[in-house]
């Protein structure tokens, strides 16, 4: 496999759970400038590499605080970094959705990225990775075909 | 107020059912149908190994690595299998003939490359290694460590 710049999927998990959490509890006390924080953690993600993410530097330093023995779980970057991508745009739009008070709109698309978020957290499982995955298989498809 | 924390709730609540049953489905070997080719495998000579695991894998896929390492750590162990790894974004069309959706997918043929068993997803240890040595269907022959094969293409 090619050589590729990895981050720590357990970082990864522990960021999604962070941000699903921050995001339950916004909704559930109507803070909605929580949306657009998650969001720019997830382009800072999405933009700079997900070491630059706070999320995964939240991640780090609770780690740390608490002495948790998890491991580090390498795995290469680009599936989390698109999925990362994804989820700023969903709650990038959740956060526009907000300027004209289109607030049940805004918190709908901000708890389904909660809820992959907490799915990503508790199994791993990551949509915005198989999503890539599948892309990236149907991209090669269309370079054979020509 | 108590709306909104039930809503919460419900949406964390759907997030662990739905991580429930994924992880119910995810790596499960189940009995398949079909059939693979010595070209689609990229082997000249079938050696009859008692099992052939067909492993399709992908770029930047990290759960192909964690199935990668289980693998051969179980080829070790398990007696006259062929391991085959399949690149599938190169080889696109034995993975589309095989109804690949994604990867890892593991395919577990006997002797005369028939499916028996697939699953999709990062199968434990046991499940890859219960697959490999039952039931009955591959005859298992006198272990021959020094018949294992691995091939990569």
């Amino acid at each position: 496999m090619s050589q590729k710049r990895m981050v720590d999927k357990n970082g990864m998990r522990g960021g999604a759970g962070i941000s699903a959490i921050v995001l339950l509890v916004g909704f559930v006390f109507q803070w909605r400038p929580v949306v657009p924080a998650i969001a720019v953690a997830l382009a800072m993600g999405s933009l700079f590499g997900l070491r630059y993410s706070p999320l995964g530097a939240t991640y780090r330093f609770i780690k740390k605080a608490f002495r948790l023995s998890i491991p580090v779980e390498p795995e290469e970057e680009p599936p989390p970094r698109f999925a990362q991508t994804l989820g700023f745009v969903v709650s990038g739009i959740a956060s526009l959705l907000f300027i004209p008070g289109w607030n049940a709109a805004g918190w709908a698309l901000a708890l389904l990225v909660s809820l992959l978020q907490g799915l990503l957290a508790v199994t791993g499982l990551c949509i915005g990775c198989e999503i890539y995955l599948y892309v990236q298989r149907f991209k090669t498809r269309e370079v054979q075909a020509h | 107020m108590i709306v909104r924390l039930v809503v919460a709730l419900a949406v964390a609540a759907l997030s662990v059912a739905l991580a429930v049953l994924w992880r119910r489905r995810e790596g499960r070997f189940d009995e398949a149908e079909g059939r693979f080719t010595p070209v689609e495998l990229g082997v000249v000579k079938i050696e009859r190994p008692s099992a052939v695991l067909v492993e399709f894998y992908g770029q930047d896929c990290a759960p192909c690595v964690t199935v990668q390492k289980r693998i051969g750590k179980i080829a070790t162990e398990v007696p006259d299998v062929q391991i085959v790894s399949i690149d599938a974004g190169a080889r696109m069309d034995v993975a589309d003939r095989h109804e690949v959706r994604r990867v890892p997918t593991l395919f577990v043929l006997d002797a005369d490359l028939r499916v028996r068993w697939r699953a999709s997803g990062v199968p434990s240890e046991d499940a890859i290694r219960n697959a490999l040595l039952g039931p009955n269907w591959a005859g298992r022959p006198v272990p021959d460590a020094a018949r294992q094969q691995h091939v990569r293409h």
